[in-house]
């Protein structure tokens, strides 16, 4: 009953409206191909905003997953262009995006930088790189498979992107709500002196995470890269705005300790369908940018307006 | 046999670019498709009046269809367009009517949206490899940009002197074949020797980064004498940076520019003389061919003749630029100075 009353029930309600507006609105939208495409359209922000929502719960940020994206899909064009096995590169690629969580980590938890900070400088390094190996060229000509595997159904019509969405967020969720692993990030994330009084080796497990997130990103490249085809320098940038804005739609505090994998399932259902249902009817780029900033406004504002909210729209409070 | 042999005379006809006997096709008006016009991204004068000859088009042939004119915001042109151009097979649109700006990564989309039955009809810049694409409308002939530009160039430098290109983005697959077709005009002919070339660089197609562009060009080179920019927002910034810092008696600008925009740098010395077609008429022949496509009464292949309205009869022929895709020439481009530019800017 309290999660009915809680910031998910109203991000539930909001979802009806939208898919319901949307269902008899837009004839096609239903179909099984638009449903897939909606997924596919974005489906490496999603799977990037799964991730974040650890990093956020732990009080930190990740500013470089959108320049990791670029980094790992223009490493591809490039390897694969010299003349490398793509399976080679697919597994070089997701080195580096370990490599480069491991980076963040080291520096945020280690050295004890802000993650703002940290990652700041990585997205302006990752991307630096991507650029300097691709210069101002287009590479495409990727392998048969690999198109497909981006392209293509795997099973039936949903294609591969889309299976590991859901097989992610299985294995996070129960990483997050019933592990030790889930239980530590909260309480790093409310407060990380006393979870270092608790004897939770904090350091470690940031770093952990922010490996998550550099993999992840890496591998969201990849995806990205056989969707489309063809990468060049510019890969996601700015899709680090569009994750976080997912996030924080979602509940996810960001001061930390506060959030749900739920939340951020119910706030990417709901941006995916309002942008989908925009695009159906034809609702040019600048209104859509705008319709989802002003959620987010609200989804700022509308939890910490005390007089005026009624108290099922307030976020569960955790004591 | 006979037939082998009309075959082989049709073949011939082709072949050698000669259609006056093939028949010209009068398109027939008043059916029914629905159509998106995007643009690289919304914003943009010249997109807009690429629509205003669009909405021109699709009242004169009455289609009581829908003609949408949506497109993405700058920085998310990329995705945006891959995300129109998916949903425009989903809506079963007759056509797109695309100015790519998102080089190869739009293929998939437009493959599938071909494989939905939608139209793909590009207008001012061509998906580079032309694959997912029907037909690419052309605004002028890619080569002769690079002639225009150079002489102009060799014109306004006096025959000697030193040159810069500011493009819009690095993957706008028409700049990068203009600035290529302006090399190989520069080295063709022994008259443009003295015009050294000494930089590229890319100012996004937005105003303020075109305008700092151009500052950095003119601090790195003190002697330059010229800036050439082939697209209306990056001539537009580097004729007011110029301008504003008192620089148009040492650097001119020129390239490719609305007459709107541009007459009065053009009085006053920054821009002695720049080039353009008309993007009105652009956007009304790609919606004659779109039309024609997507209502099935063009087949979409080489040697077909068609009438568009007001601006005559055109030909699908191979894009001489890009193997195995087709094109339609649109030209002529119209090089405008103080003489003429006043009169085109009203």
């Amino acid at each position: 009953m309290s999660r009915l009353f809680s910031w998910e029930g109203f991000l539930f309600a909001c979802l009806i409206v939208i898919f319901t507006f949307n269902a008899v609105a837009a004839p096609d939208f239903l179909s099984i191909s638009n449903q897939i495409n909606l997924f596919q359209l974005s489906i490496e922000k999603i799977i990037l905003a799964l991730v974040m929502t650890f990093v956020i719960i732990n009080a930190e940020i990740d500013l470089s997953v959108g320049s990791m994206m670029g980094l790992s899909a223009c490493t591809f064009g490039y390897l694969h262009q010299m003349g490398m096995p793509a399976a080679l590169v697919i597994l070089i690629c997701l080195c580096i995006g370990v490599a480069g969580g491991l980076f963040n980590g080291w520096f945020t938890a280690r050295l004890g930088l802000p993650s703002l900070v940290v990652t700041l400088a990585t997205l302006i390094g990752f991307r630096g790189l991507a650029r300097v190996m691709l210069e101002d060229r287009g590479i495409g000509g990727f392998p048969d498979w690999f198109a497909a595997l981006g392209q293509k159904g795997l099973i039936g019509p949903i294609p591969f992107a889309l299976i590991s969405f859901v097989v992610l967020f299985f294995v996070l969720y129960i990483l997050l709500e019933r592990s030790g692993f889930g239980r530590k990030t909260y309480v790093i994330g409310s407060n990380r002196d006393v979870a270092d009084f608790a004897g939770i080796d904090t350091a470690r497990h940031k770093i952990i995470i922010f490996t998550m997130s550099g993999a992840a990103a890496a591998f969201a490249g990849l995806l990205y890269a056989a969707r489309v085809g063809a990468v060049r320098g510019d890969v996601a940038s700015g899709f680090e705005l569009d994750v976080i804005t997912i996030v924080l739609l979602g509940g996810v505090s960001i001061f930390g300790g506060k959030g749900s994998l739920v939340g951020t399932l119910l706030s990417i259902l709901i941006v995916l369908n309002l942008r989908n249902g925009m695009a159906l009817l034809s609702i040019t780029g600048h209104i859509q940018t705008g319709v989802i900033g002003l959620l987010l406004i609200a989804s700022v504002v509308i939890p910490r307006t005390k007089l005026a909210t009624p108290s099922f729209l307030k976020p569960e409070v955790t004591p | 046999m006979k037939h082998v042999l009309l075959g082989a005379a049709a073949a011939m006809m082709l072949t050698t670019a000669n259609f006056a006997y093939a028949d010209t096709i009068k398109l027939e008006p008043g059916k029914e498709t629905n159509m998106v016009l995007l643009p690289k991204f919304l914003g943009i004068l010249v997109f807009d009046q690429a629509n205003e000859g669009a909405q021109e088009a699709h009242k004169e042939l009455g289609n009581p269809g829908k003609l949408e004119f949506t497109g993405p915001t700058p920085e998310n042109s990329t995705a945006g367009q891959i995300e129109i151009m998916t949903t425009a097979g989903t809506q079963k649109q007759g056509a797109v009517m695309l100015s790519n700006n998102a080089g190869d990564q739009i293929v998939p989309a437009a493959e599938a949206a071909q494989a939905a039955g939608t139209k793909v009809v590009t207008w001012d810049s061509p998906i580079p490899g032309g694959k997912g694409e029907s037909v690419f409308v052309a605004q002028v002939d890619f080569g002769s940009i690079g002639t225009v530009m150079a002489d102009m160039a060799l014109n306004i430098l006096g025959g000697k002197g030193k040159m810069a290109v500011l493009s819009a983005t690095p993957d706008a697959s028409n700049q990068n074949a203009w600035i290529e077709s302006m090399k190989t005009a520069l080295a063709a002919d022994p008259k443009y020797k003295d015009i050294e070339l000494v930089d590229v660089v890319y100012g996004d197609d937005q105003a303020e980064v075109s305008y700092n562009r151009a500052l950095a060009l003119v601090d790195k080179y003190p002697d330059l004498g010229l800036i050439m920019s082939p697209t209306t927002v990056g001539i537009q910034a580097s004729a007011k940076a110029m301008q504003d810092e008192g620089l148009c008696d040492k650097v001119k600008v020129s390239g490719l520019g609305l007459p709107s925009e541009m007459a009065s740098y053009t009085m006053n010395g920054c821009a002695p003389e720049f080039a353009l077609w008309d993007f009105r008429d652009l956007g009304y022949l790609t919606y004659f061919t779109s039309y024609g496509l997507a209502t099935g009464q063009l087949k979409g292949e080489i040697g077909e003749t068609f009438t568009a309205g007001r601006m005559g009869d055109y030909t699908i022929e191979a894009d001489p630029g890009r193997e195995g895709a087709k094109r339609i020439l649109m030209g002529p481009f119209t090089v405008y100075n103080k003489d003429n530019v006043e009169a085109a800017a009203k």
